[in-house]
């Protein structure tokens, strides 16, 4: 792993002074022969816009995976705050303050979009056993998640199934479900994917404004480079279950590596997507 | 609140199952009426017809509570099982047993059903976390299919009857099928409204909403922060609890218990029930058992040996043009209907759509 050596002077400041909420250590995860995450080693500090970036199968998503719970290591650790959540259970880092959303659109779909969050919201609250309560008595539920609709421009629709949504609408929504319990951390996954390329800028956009309004921490995972640049302070970038380099935007991409590793293969990715759109225009 | 406006409340929310119930509560009598029996011999159980009728509601009322139970597991929580004769039937014959053989009190058998209920899902849950959808439906019934054996077995002949079924069970007098059969029927009736009552209660609970949740999607849920597993333990317990106390009641009712509602058929039996009344809406368990027992019945009588052939065409034709069970189509033509409405009503009028009339109450929605 090489680190890049260029970087701002404030954001240096604010990279090496908040604390690490979120820790890898020498992480690993193998699949039979694959070795999907190569004994990666991540800090995640306080307040911070971290992307993880990388080309396809870099191991963006199975790293994810470790650091949400959903995977369990073959070996290394995973501490939040300090905390060794290692084994925890996926349910156990909800309550810890780890909210994830998934690179697929992963909602409630026969529910309305209200009470999509709403439940996100009553899952941190002490209510959940509580059988013989009509549920329209803790209506602070309901009025956190009509809060969140708001944050995140739904509040007009919240009482529509939410398979009825627009795919932009719903990784809204989903975002939203994620921020409803106020999670100290944001981990998302592609949270742009599937999206038409016009609406991804509009997300992107509400998910910084978000992480500097309410100080969050966000970790995104993205495949498309151009995505994170803007808004990110820290990138790491992963190539072959490795992190290759990591910094800030602009050291990230002035680095020669990085470059070939990951512009080469978009370069080779365009070409290739040249080269079939060409053939299915000659075909027709 | 003030008192005035919650029971005002109260009756917009259950005014149609309170209407329901004291309609049911004086159908004996307009039995006696058509048959040329006075009220007051309907009430003395002296009127046959009347009286046969009572008997032919009491099957259905238990068998809605039965259905209503599996409703909770499949059509709430999303759990397929097919063990789920296993808890009415278990119900049913600690009862004939604890009767009989050991001639506990009444209050002391039911104590002991709902304590065995608890246990019995208890012993389904000890599978839950390792398996699910069609495994745990194998599972179950694999438990079912053992339970039934274990019954019919000739050790155990002496307190189950084998496979003739459990006899001569000993009835308290007061709740005597035969002599009191219209105090059994309103028993039965209140108990019927009573986990009617209790259920949609507990779907509409934070706990429901879960369960609800669960069903839709279980690790988007445990992603949220739910342990599961317990919400999905809470709700077969709640299930098995009230089949055990169908059973129960069948047992009190019937003159023999018969092992085949231990057997699978008997799942399938609630399956039918709850897939014609509308999965997952609670009513449509009431009225499919309504609607499974009667056309059994009347086609029986009328068709005599037809009839099975007949039922199968009337299911057929069920899942045809009512896919979602008669309450579930009902109200997904209701918001069909509505947002149709509401469309044109933008056409003509300009009037923009009011997202309050969009979507129905979360539990009412059939699964996709």
């Amino acid at each position: 792993m090489r680190r890049i050596g260029i970087i701002p002077s404030g954001l240096l400041y604010r990279m090496m002074t908040s604390p690490v909420v979120l820790e890898a250590r020498g992480l690993r995860k193998e699949f039979g022969a694959l070795r999907a995450v190569n004994d990666v080693t991540l800090e995640i500090r306080a307040q911070t816009f971290h992307s993880i970036i990388g080309p396809n199968g870099a191991g963006k998503t199975t790293l994810f995976n470790l650091l949400s719970g959903t995977l369990e290591p073959t070996s290394g650790q995973v501490l939040f705050n300090g905390q060794d959540i290692t084994h925890a259970p996926v349910h156990r880092r909800a309550h810890l303050g780890l909210g994830r959303s998934y690179q697929i659109t992963n909602i409630f779909p026969n529910l309305t979009v209200l009470e999509n969050v709403r439940l996100a919201v009553q899952a941190l609250g002490s209510d959940n056993f509580k059988f013989w309560s009509a549920n329209a008595k803790f209506a602070r539920y309901t009025e956190r998640a009509r809060q969140v609709l708001e944050q995140v421009g739904l509040s007009d629709r919240s009482l529509r199934l939410a398979r009825t949504l627009p795919q932009g609408d719903q990784r809204k929504m989903e975002l939203g479900m994620i921020l409803a319990p106020a999670p100290e951390i944001l981990l998302l996954d592609e949270p742009t994917s599937g999206m038409a390329t016009e609406q991804i800028p509009e997300l992107i956009g509400l998910i910084q404004t978000i992480q500097r309004e309410s100080r969050k921490t966000v970790v995104l995972v993205e495949h498309n480079m151009d995505v994170v640049m803007s808004v990110s302070d820290t990138i790491t970038v992963m190539h072959q279950g490795s992190v290759l380099a990591e910094g800030a935007p602009a050291a990230i991409a002035a680095n020669v590596q990085v470059q070939d590793a990951y512009l080469g293969h978009s370069l080779w990715h365009d070409a290739l997507q040249q080269a079939q759109h060409e053939q299915s225009a000659r075909g027709s | 609140m003030p008192r005035a406006n919650r029971s005002a409340g109260i009756l917009r929310r259950h005014g149609g199952a309170l209407g329901l119930m004291i309609v049911l509560a004086l159908l004996p009598f307009l039995f006696g009426l058509l048959e040329g029996a006075s009220p007051l011999a309907v009430w003395n159980n002296q009127a046959g017809a009347s009286k046969f009728y009572e008997g032919l509601l009491i099957e259905v009322f238990i068998l809605a509570v039965y259905a209503i139970s599996y409703d909770l597991v499949l059509g709430i929580t999303g759990l397929l099982s097919f063990g789920h004769a296993m808890f009415f039937a278990l119900g049913a014959y600690l009862t004939g047993i604890l009767l009989k053989s050991f001639g506990l009190p009444l209050w002391a058998t039911l104590l002991a059903v709902v304590g065995a209920g608890v246990l019995n899902a208890l012993l389904f849950s000890v599978v839950l976390p390792r398996v699910k959808g069609i495994t745990f439906a194998l599972v179950t019934l694999g438990f079912a299919a053992v339970f039934n054996i274990v019954i019919q077995s000739h050790e155990l002949s002496d307190w189950a009857g084998g496979d003739v079924g459990l006899q001569n069970v000993p009835i308290p007098t007061w709740l005597s099928p035969s002599d009191e059969r219209l105090r059994f029927y309103f028993i039965a009736l209140v108990f019927l409204f009573a986990v009617y009552w209790f259920y949609q209660r507990f779907v509409d609970s934070p706990t429901g909403r879960v369960c609800v949740a669960i069903r839709e999607n279980e690790e988007r849920a445990r992603v949220l922060g739910y342990p599961t597993f317990y919400f999905k333990i809470v709700a077969l317990t709640v299930a098995s609890v009230t089949a055990g106390l169908a059973g129960a009641l069948h047992t009190l009712y019937q003159p023999i218990v018969s092992p085949t509602i231990a057997g699978l058929g008997f799942t399938v039996a609630a399956l039918l029930m709850i897939l014609i009344g509308g999965i997952g809406t609670l009513t449509g368990a009431l009225l499919g058992a309504a609607v499974y027992r009667l056309v059994d019945f009347f086609l029986l009588r009328f068709t005599g040996s037809s009839s099975s052939f007949l039922i199968g065409l009337i299911y057929i034709a069920i899942v045809l043009f009512v896919p979602y069970g008669i309450v579930g189509t009902w109200r997904l033509r209701n918001v069909e209907w509505r947002t149709v409405w509401q469309e044109r009503l933008a056409q003509w009028f300009g009037i923009k759509e009011s997202p309050q009339d969009l979507a129905p109450p979360t539990t009412e929605q059939p699964p996709d």
